[in-house]
């Protein structure tokens, strides 16, 4: 078993790739140089899909065999005209059991390809829904950039979209409802209260899909049923303010990297921490060996932090001042890979 | 109908896997626009947005004359030689 890593910052994408020990980790890159990576996912013929995106120059997807040679995709996401809405980045590339890919973009919204990425239509009953003249943009921009899906329900999406909510459909696409009970409201429309949830990212249970970890803007929650209601659970974090979520198959244990406030925006007292929990989010304790723990003020954004599901898990993040940090033990210890990179906005893991 | 010089930036060679200087056949800066559009989609994806304008920071010159600034882009004759450079529209620091 390999690992491949893509690293996705805001001036290209590198490839580290390692043997299943993780100890020794071979750099290549960028790929798309000068160009943001924002995302990645492998479509069901184990191809790669990277997503690109430029401030000048817009978005796209990218196709590859071998992640050295690549097609941009001629049919990619688009806006309909009459829609009113432009594309500027694709925030999240996810791959569902049954082939069907999915991507959550900016300006906000969702589109699907059956065709493993070749072509891609927009989900409307979601980029249209009811609610969406209200939609408010958080700090990074109005963007659906959390897709989970339910192995047991192929007809069930979530979606987490800044500065809006979560929202699930439970018939493959076609509808969609707010899902946001027990979390506070942070931009509150009169016309429309059940939205105005700021959403940083999720992650979920691969034994129970309903039991999903959200990182808010407003804390740190935990739903035991898909999305229902929300409960905190932030007991031993040293904030309840940040970006990344994830976790671990195996070991159920999910990680997260609070950040000192919504006004502050850095590891708190210069420490950077990656906090544990083990008992499905109950309680959280910090892991620390191996990351600088004086003068470290660069943050990790929501996409830059992964775990390849390896037993041990292997960790990873990139921090916005292009360090990256590896770990091989389900995060008890940590290194550095050799570089500085750009300001990294994207980590993903896959094995092979 | 007039055969004319374009010339792309270099960041495109990224996603353009054409070459950045080439010819093309028009008789006038919208059908240039438009042939770009019809023959080269990839290219033209990270030239004009969705729908259909020229992206807000990328800049296009027929010859010495920014095309924005054409009254008429339709009725802008292309003449054989002529040049159509885009570029990157640098603003701020």
């Amino acid at each position: 078993m390999n690992v491949t890593l893509i690293i996705g910052t805001a001036k290209g994408g590198f490839v580290c790739r390692a043997d299943a020990s993780r100890q020794s980790w071979q750099v290549d890159g960028p790929l798309f140089k000068g160009w943001k990576v924002t995302s990645a996912t492998r479509n069901a013929q184990g191809h790669w899909l990277v997503a690109t995106a430029s401030d000048v120059y817009g978005c796209a997807i990218q196709k590859s065999t071998d992640l050295k040679t690549w097609k941009q995709v001629e049919n990619g996401p688009a806006y309909e005209k009459e829609s009113g809405h432009k594309l500027t980045q694709v925030w999240k590339l996810a791959t569902r059991a049954d082939g069907v890919i999915f991507a959550g973009v900016s300006e906000a919204g969702l589109f699907r390809s059956d065709d493993h990425g070749d072509t891609w239509k927009p989900v409307n009953g979601l980029n249209q829904h009811a609610t969406r003249a209200a939609w408010m943009p958080g700090a990074g921009g109005l963007c659906a950039h959390s897709i989970l899906f339910d192995k047991n329900n192929p007809e069930r999406i979530w979606v987490g979209i800044s500065a809006v909510g979560v929202f699930r459909s439970d018939d493959d696409g076609t509808t969609w409802k707010p899902r946001n009970q027990g979390i506070p409201i942070i931009l509150e429309d009169k016309q429309h209260p059940d939205i105005g949830f700021c959403v940083h990212a999720l992650a979920q249970d691969p034994d129970d899909p309903n039991r999903i970890y959200r990182q808010d803007h407003l804390g740190m929650f935990r739903s035991r049923d898909g999305a229902e209601s929300w409960e905190r659970n932030e007991t031993g974090l040293a904030s309840r303010f940040g970006f990344p979520i994830v976790m671990d198959e195996n070991t159920r244990a999910v990680y997260a990297v609070p950040l000192e406030s919504d006004e502050y925006r850095l590891p708190v007292d210069g420490k950077l921490r990656v906090f544990r929990s083990a008992d499905e989010g109950d309680s959280w304790s910090a892991l620390t060996a191996g990351l600088p723990q004086q003068h470290a003020y660069a943050g990790v954004l929501r996409g830059a932090m992964a775990v390849d599901n390896l037993s041990p898990a292997g960790v990873y993040f990139g921090t916005t001042s292009g360090d990256v940090y590896v770990s091989n033990n389900g995060g008890d210890s940590w290194n550095a890979l050799p570089v500085r990179l750009p300001r990294v906005g994207y980590v993903g893991a896959f094995t092979e | 109908m007039a055969r004319v010089d374009v010339q792309l930036p270099s960041l495109i060679t990224s996603v353009h896997d054409g070459p950045l200087r080439f010819a093309l056949e028009a008789g006038s800066v919208a059908e240039a626009f438009e042939t770009l559009r019809s023959e080269h989609p990839r290219l033209a994806l990270h030239l004009f947005d969705e729908h259909g304008a020229l992206r807000i920071h990328v800049l296009c010159f027929h010859n010495d004359r920014n095309t924005r600034w054409l009254d008429d882009p339709v009725n802008t004759p292309l003449a054989d030689g002529d040049e159509l450079l885009f570029m990157q529209a640098v603003t701020g620091g």
